[in-house]
Order: C-alpha cells, then structure tokens, then sequence
C-alpha cells in the first residue's frame, strides 16, 4: 500500500472516451414447447387487458345510445331525415349497458396471486367466461336495438360484423364461429318473432313500407335475412383466416424461439461439459510440465529447460482459459442455488488481488499504488474477488512496462463503494470501447500486448456487475491508458433501483450477448 | 518423514503429484481407486490423504471415501484434489467444507500448481 490514488486524469494530451457498461437487458420471457401448444389460448395479461378495452368500447356505445336517445326525444330534428328514434327504448338500452359495464368492471378476475401454474390457469378460466357473459349479453342487447332500428327494413343487422370480427381477432376460429352463430340465431330469431307476428316489427323509418314490397313480405325478409348472414359468414371467413393466420405466425415464432432458447441451454450445458472433461487431462499434463519446469526431475539439458518453459507458459494460458471459462459458465448457470451475499472488506478483497498481480507487475517493473479506505460491502465472496482480479490484472497486463498503475477503493456516501483502478496503459479506442464486455473480444493492440489475454476477463467483470447491481464506467484512450470505476452496493436492495433499460441500452445489451 | 496416500485414478497426475511430493521430502504411496485406498489405511495409517472426487464408476467416490476415513480415522487430515469446479457438476466449493457433508481438511482445485500443493501439505504438518 503506497500513496493515495491521484484521482485527477493521467496528464496525455489525447483525450478519454467514456463508456458505461449498460444494465443487462431484461430477459425476454421463456416459454418452454410444450407451453407455446398453450399460446393459441390468449395469455391472462392480454386477455384482461382485452377485457378493458372491451369495456371502454362498450361507454362509448352507451354514449351513442344515449345521444340517439336525446335525438329521439327532440323528435323534431330528426324528422326531416325520415327518422323516429323512440326514445325511451334507447335510453332503457343505454341504462342496461351502463348497468352491466359498471358489473363487468367490478367483477373482472383479479389477477393470479404468484406465478403458480394452477392459479394461471383458474385465472384464465374465469376471464373467458368473463369474456363470454359480455359477448351473449352485448348480443342481446344488440339484437335489441336491431328490431328497434328494424331488423331488415335497414342496415342495423350489419353492426353484427363488429361482434363476428372482434370475435376473429381475439378468440380462437371455432369460438369466433360460435359468436357469429349466436349472433345469427338472435337475429334470425328477432326476424322470425316479428315474421310470425309474436313481437310487432319496429323501425326507426317513418316510412318503412318503401323498403318493403306489399307482395310476398315473408320471401322479402327471408332473402334480406339470408342476404345478411351470406355477408357475414363471409367476413368471418375472412376475418378468422386472417386472425388464423397471424395466430399461427406468432405460435410458430414462439415454437422457433423456444427451440433456439433450448438449443442455446443445449450449447453452454455441453460447452461447460466439455471444458471440464478437458481439465482431468490437462491437469496431468500441467502437472508433469511444473515436474520439469520446477527441477522435480533433476538437470534438464538447456534445450529441453527452454522447450518445457514454452509448454508450461502455454499450460498457464490454457489453464486460465478454462477456468475462466467455467467461471463465466457459472455465472450463467441457471437453476442452480444463487451463492449466498454477504458483508465483505472491499479493502481486503482488493489487496488479494493486488498481491496477485505484484509478482508479474515487479517483473515488468511496474508498480501498483494501491489507496484503501475501510468500506465494507455486500456481495458474493467469489463474485467480488473475480470482478477485482480480472480488473487489476488487466490494469497490469495492459500497462507499459515500467508503468504505474493505480487502485483505490472509498466510500461513495450511504449507499455505494467505489473501486477505481487506473493505467497508463495502452487504452482502448472510443469506437471499441462498446465491444470490450463481449466474449472473447480482444482489440487488435490487446492481443498484440498481452498474448496470454483471453478475451474473457472482462465478460466476467459484466456478468458479476449484473449479478449484483453494480455500475462499471470505463474512461479510456490510446496513449491516456484506461480507468474503470465501479460502483458497488453497499446494500443488495439497491440494485433494485437501478434504472431500466433504456431502448439504446436494451439495444447495446443484446449486441452484447447478455 | 510424513507418509501421505494420494488417491487418484488418473495415474498420470497422481504420479506427478507424488514425485513433486517426493522431491518435497514425503514418502507418498499411490492407490488409484477407492477399495484399495481403504484397504492401504487399514494396513498403515498415512499421515494425511490427498483424495480426487469423481472416479469411473461413482463420481462422488471421493465424498464416500472422505466419509469413510473420518469414521475410522476422525483426526486424519484430508486434502482435496478435484477437477469439480465450483457448482459444476456436483455443486461445491472449498465454502462447503463442512464436517458431515465434506469432512476434509483443505480443497485445492485442479489443475493444481505443483509448488503450492507442497505448501498446502506443509501447512496441514503445522
């Protein structure tokens, strides 16, 4: 531990660039295939969502009844249009609606308490016979107004079409077809009532008998009611073929996205599986190269000491890679037991990663300053230690030889604890800047300086930031060197008021491979 | 001279194990699958056991084995040696020595770096 970290920038003309590692991007929904056999059912959001947008389209109806109403009971203005809106039927109509809208709202299914699948699906059931009571009733209502506008001395029995198409869009097509049969029987019903004189017919026309021929009424009504299903079983044809059609889109998509997200756990289960059956072998073969590097084997000839130098310095490479490979692996492992978080010494954890870089920083003559406040933070033990030897490594493997590199942690108020580690190093350049978190992204100049690099370091700092709600800010630039600061929470709770994603986060994340 | 057992079916790292250990100034013996370690202990008690986790026929032979020799020799020091990485695939680390669950000693993973097993040892003789 030497002298405090200067936390003013390295004194290089050139200037840094910044980059902020951005939040992880939220991960979309997974959905195994089984469960996407499950999709073409609408799911519980969209269905209640649904459910309130049918609501507000039925206030809106309610308020053209109750104008139509109004227009009615001033007889006067609508009398040069040939019209005679009875009133009070309207108004009774409207009242009805309100009635029963204001009941739909109270009584729509609370959302499932918890993720459970049962409740799910209860949940579901109980928002389709919502939806159900809607559909019969709104069509009762419907056939209402339609005998009181006149069943087929006008266009009335078209307003059907909105039921028979909304149906299309958002029920299956067998269920769409049931609506337009319900919605059929009512109307044939109304006619055939008024037909056979049960019910007298009605119109809004002051002169309905223009529309309908004096001879042969009933053949008139029924080609008018005959007329007016052909037309609707041929939207609904059209309507439900097309809804089919999207549906079976978005189901398939669904189908190729839970295949590929299998896949993809298919991937990194086998890579992981392969990395570890790599390193029974390897270990023997790195342990029998220290036999021969480590004079376990008695005098080597100086050829020999020179070849197995380059095979162990190879062995460290490798053995590096692979475990920061499963290191990485881990970190991603789904479904296993989340490592427990505790209270940990930042200064502690960080000067174990400064005594581990010591040895190769003195045998590049570059020395570490190192300024520690006493700040504790919480987190996962092995989590922190890898975040901060991949940082001070780097900050040494980076540098130029005989360089200084800086490192200090200190509290950043109640709620954080900073880490900044600084090099006068090579720096990155802006346009890479982005790239640095990726897999296995080196920069060209990365790997030109440091041959045993793997890539993978920094992908580790990432996902152990985004495990535990830190910020990490790279300033950076050729010939400026390189400064990380990271922000850690004192407090696992703060992650939690991070920021969303915004939309060129989200957009970053996802390049990022998060 | 401490007497260690090393207890490894890779017989290529446990030998190397064992002549760096040798060098080190132990005398070591070599048992390659669990049945004839417990048969080694039983006819002279080493000073302390380097053990592997996974062998062919049981992947958590170690374990058993580790068990095994804290019931007939609770004070005996066992080393870890494993390829198992942490969580992957049996779920531990050197955090869950415990004396039911993992009676050992120390954990080192592998590959191990051959200079500080021989330091590890060194410690368990302190």
């Amino acid at each position: 531990m030497t002298a405090p970290l200067a936390t003013s920038a390295p004194t290089s003309p050139p200037t840094p660039a910044v980059f902020q590692l951005p939040p992880r991007a939220t991960k979309a929904k997974e959905t195994s295939v089984d469960q996407v056999q499950e999709l073409a059912a609408l799911d519980a959001p969209l269905l209640r969502q649904n459910v309130h947008w049918f609501c507000q389209l039925r206030w809106l109806v309610t308020l053209l009844l109750l104008l139509a109403a109004a227009a009615g009971h001033f007889g006067a203005i609508l009398q040069p249009l040939g019209l005679a809106i009875p009133a009070g039927t309207m108004l009774a109509v409207a009242g009805i609606l309100v009635v029963a809208n204001v009941i739909y709202l109270r009584f729509i299914p609370a959302r499932a308490n918890g993720d459970g699948e049962p409740a799910r699906c209860d949940n579901i059931r109980a928002l389709r016979l919502h939806v159900w009571i809607q559909i019969v009733l709104d069509l009762l209502v419907l056939t209402a107004v339609v005998h009181v506008i006149g069943s087929v001395t006008s266009y009335a029995p078209f307003m059907y079409l909105f039921h028979i198409i909304l149906a299309c869009i958002f029920l299956s097509r067998v269920e769409s077809l049931v609506v337009a049969a319900v919605a059929a029987a009512l109307y044939g019903g109304c006619v055939a009532l008024e037909g056979f004189g049960v019910v007298e017919p009605a119109s809004v026309f002051t002169h309905p008998g223009r529309l309908v021929p004096d001879e042969s009424p009933a053949a008139f009504w029924a080609w008018r009611v005959a007329f007016a299903l052909g037309i609707w079983t041929i939207i609904w044809y059209l309507a439900s073929r097309l809804a089919g059609a999207l549906r079976e889109r978005e189901r398939r998509l669904a189908v190729a996205n839970a295949q590929l997200n299998a896949s993809s756990r298919e991937r990194a289960r086998h890579m992981l599986q392969t990395t570890h059956e790599l390193k029974s072998p390897f270990s023997a073969i790195h342990a029998n190269t220290q036999l021969l590097t480590g004079g376990f084997c008695g005098e080597l000839p100086d050829k020999a000491v020179e070849v197995s130098e380059k095979i162990a310095a190879r062995c460290q490479v490798v053995a590096r890679q692979i475990t920061e490979m499963l290191q990485l692996a881990n970190l991603r492992s789904e479904g296993q037991t989340q490592p427990a978080s505790k209270k940990l010494d930042l200064a502690d954890i960080v000067q174990v990663a400064v005594d581990r870089a010591t040895p190769t920083a003195a045998g590049r003559g570059i020395s570490i300053d190192f300024h520690a406040d006493p700040v504790s933070v919480r987190g996962v033990e092995d989590h922190l230690r890898m975040l901060a030897d991949n940082l001070v490594g780097n900050a040494v493997n980076y540098s130029y030889d005989g360089g200084v590199v800086s490192v200090a942690c200190s509290d950043a108020g109640d709620s954080a604890a900073t880490l900044t580690i600084c090099d006068h190093g090579i720096g990155i350049p802006a346009d890479k800047l982005p790239h640095i978190f990726d897999d296995y992204y080196r920069t060209r100049e990365a790997a030109q300086h440091n041959k045993a690099s793997t890539g993978l370091g920094l992908a580790i700092v990432r996902d152990v930031a985004w495990a535990a709600g830190m910020d990490v800010r790279v300033e950076s630039g050729p010939g400026w060197g390189t400064r990380f600061t990271v922000t850690i929470p004192k407090d696992r709770q703060h992650s939690a008021l991070r920021p969303k994603p915004t939309a060129e986060s989200h957009t970053y994340a996802v390049s990022a491979r998060g | 001279m401490p007497y260690l057992l090393v207890v490894d079916d890779d017989e290529e790292f446990a030998a190397a194990v064992a002549s760096a250990l040798r060098k080190h100034g132990h005398e070591v013996a070599l048992e390659h699958d669990p049945d004839g370690a417990l048969a080694r202990l039983g006819e002279q008690r080493p000073d302390a056991v380097l053990l592997d986790v996974m062998f062919p026929e049981n992947p958590s032979a170690g374990f058993e084995l580790a068990r095994d020799i804290r019931r007939d020799h609770p004070d005996l020091p066992i080393l870890m040696l494993t390829a198992v990485n942490q969580k992957f695939p049996l779920g531990f680390s050197a955090g869950d020595i415990d004396s039911t669950w993992l009676p050992v000693s120390e954990f080192l993973e592998k590959p191990v770096d051959l200079i500080e097993l021989c330091e590890r040892v060194d410690q368990i003789f302190r």
